[in-house]
């Protein structure tokens, strides 16, 4: 069973749902570094990415998945600018009691609600998204689903999109400096309060990308995003709350660990519900070893 | 005797006079048993509030002691000859040995860690009692004894609202005595309260762990009143029900918090009709509370007839 093969399958499954990880752990290390908040609604955000894509190609139909996809980050970018101005704004002008707390119920409450929103409306019934590209793509030995080397493709391509944003252009080099010091970027004539929604906006449209990408792949239902979403959290505290190569690096740690983990318990049912658990183990090994991640700073 | 403590004491009594004479209102038993979930939903918000709404600390794993309780219990009458009294002891001290390793593992350090850890926790150990169906009957939920050799609900109703009330009491006696200032400082500023000699880290752990063994006690109660324990309940929507439920209530204020988990628990009964959508409704409730009367709907009339803050 365990022959070189099987590893190197293991493996590249790792890495393709490691790049999808990335991405949404992206999303989430964006958020928390430009606005301090930890967005308790990332996996409502990459589930309505799912059902977005699913109800554009699947339902209205005639349009190609990767349009879907499109379609799905540009949704997502207005619903995150539109709570971002009318829940989180507040907070950051000051005019909240205990903003630590206040950011976790509101984006909490903004998950229970749009997660039953989305079961009333659609109901509890699995969906899912028509394939970019059927059948499998052979490299070497390997035989690798082409949904999945699509989305992983699409989504490194994402995140390189991303971080030439963050780098290369004025807004992008302006978020950063509101993530280092709001108030010494604010001197300089940087608006945070802009550059807090913009982070927001395109936090939640990277979820909604990641959900929209998986939708082929897997089916969406109500809380579908429950478990990345832990996912994620888990991801951006290995990386380093904050920390994009974090993110990136930590994702992808992740989705090996799950991958070639998974191929060492015999009993297949166990093997697949445990997946998710190889996360909460590394969570306590970093808790109890490396509280501030691989690349966070230090306390 | 002050004003103030004369007001509460009336509150107080009637209330508990209320609670003792409802069975003999209300023969309804489907009703009775409403009440007895929502003095459950009760106790669970007011040790949600005891810890956030007091010491500042922002868990998403009472539900998660809640099961752990239950089905320590549950698991131990089911496969050990052990008597009933026995496993529920052990089920309220399973839920503190578990709040205890996590508070250490996550109160060490500032920020969202007891979050993020507790909500990954709790969908563990709902993976978990799902997976492992062969010992734990996992979806299809394991059978618990039931406490007393009755079908009536009434013998229920008088423990969880004994259970209530004293849980509330011993709570409340705990946030008026030295500790509750030492969580309250710790809440409001946490390095002023390390630097006036609070060890910030042992109150956090201590506020933690008191309020898992409270939760630890509700799930034994839940365990064995609703005889049928799945891992479903430990899922993050129940959660989310106990903290709307402290949050409209009111989380700075334990009784506000339990009333408040009492009525939305009464609401949602009523809206039954409504079907999936009353969920959507009680959700939007909860993010406007949050952004609108951040101090809960019921604590701010507590505040207005008592005359103080509990």
């Amino acid at each position: 069973m365990y022959s070189p093969e099987f590893f190197l399958m293991q493996g590249a499954n790792g890495l393709i749902m490691g790049c999808l990880y990335a991405l949404m752990a992206l999303g989430l290390t964006l958020i928390f570094s430009v606005l301090k908040v930890i967005n308790f609604a990332h996996g409502e955000f990459y589930m309505i990415g799912g059902y977005t894509a699913y109800f554009l190609v699947s339902v209205v139909g005639g349009v190609n998945p990767l349009v879907g996809v499109i379609f799905a980050m540009a949704v997502l970018l207005v619903i995150g600018s539109l709570f971002e101005v009318s829940f989180l704004r507040p907070m950051h002008l000051g005019s909240v009691d205990r903003p630590a707390e206040y950011a976790i119920l509101v984006t909490f409450g903004l998950s229970f609600f749009l997660q039953n929103l989305v079961l009333a409306l659609a109901g509890p019934f699995p969906h899912r998204t028509s394939s970019f590209m059927a059948g499998g793509i052979k490299i070497g030995v390997l035989t690798l689903s082409a949904d999945r080397l699509i989305a992983a493709g699409l989504s490194l391509v994402l995140m390189a999109a991303l971080l030439l944003f963050v780098r290369k252009t004025w807004t992008g080099k302006a978020m950063r400096a509101v993530s280092q010091d709001k108030d010494a970027a604010s001197v300089t004539g940087i608006n945070p309060l802009s550059m807090n929604n913009i982070a927001f906006a395109i936090g939640a449209s990277l979820a909604g990308a990641s959900g929209a990408l998986i939708a082929p792949i897997f089916s969406v239902v109500p809380d579908v995003g429950v478990l990345p979403s832990l996912r994620a959290f888990i991801i951006v505290v290995l990386g380093g709350m904050g920390s994009i190569k974090g993110a990136i690096i930590g994702g992808i740690v992740i989705g090996l660990v799950e991958s070639l983990g998974a191929g060492l318990i015999p009993d297949p049912s166990r093997a697949l519900a445990y997946r998710e658990l190889y996360g909460l183990i590394i969570f306590v090994l970093v808790l109890l070893f490396r509280p501030r991640g691989l690349f966070g700073e230090a306390a | 005797m002050e004003k103030t403590t004369l007001k509460k004491l009336c509150l107080f009594t009637g209330l508990l006079l209320v609670g003792l004479l409802i069975p003999l209102i209300v023969k309804n038993s489907y009703w009775l048993h409403v009440f007895a979930m929502a003095y459950f939903y009760g106790l669970i918000a007011a040790t949600w509030s005891f810890l956030d709404g007091y010491a500042g600390q922002f868990s998403f794993g009472n539900i998660a002691l809640v099961v752990i309780a239950g089905y320590t219990s549950g698991l131990l009458a089911e496969y050990t000859g052990l008597p009933l009294s026995l496993g529920m002891i052990a089920g309220v001290l399973a839920a503190g040995v578990v709040g205890l390793f996590i508070g250490y593992l996550c109160l060490r350090f500032k920020g969202a860690y007891l979050s993020l850890f507790t909500i990954a926790f709790a969908e563990a150990i709902r993976i978990i009692l799902n997976t492992e169906h062969r010992f734990t009957r996992g979806p299809c939920g394991l059978h618990v004894e039931g406490l007393f050799n009755t079908t009536s609900v009434v013998p229920y109703y008088y423990l969880i609202f004994f259970i209530l009330a004293v849980s509330l009491f011993v709570m409340y006696r705990m946030l008026r005595s030295k500790w509750g200032l030492f969580f309250q400082a710790i809440r409001e500023d946490d390095e002023a309260a390390s630097a006036m000699g609070v060890n910030i880290v042992r109150y956090k752990i201590i506020a933690f762990v008191v309020s898992s063994i409270f939760c630890g006690i509700g799930g034994v109660f839940y365990a064995h009143f609703s005889q049928m324990l799945t891992p479903n309940f430990g899922q993050i929507a129940t959660m989310g029900l106990v903290i709307g439920m402290a949050v409209i209530g009111g989380v700075e204020n334990l009784i506000a918090a339990a009333l408040g988990g009492i009525i939305v628990q009464f609401g949602l009964e009523w809206l039954r009709e409504f079907g999936a959508w009353r969920m959507v409704i009680f959700g939007a409730l909860l993010m406007g509370v949050v952004r609108f009367a951040r101090n809960g709907l019921l604590a701010p009339m507590y505040k207005k007839f008592i005359g103080e803050e509990v």
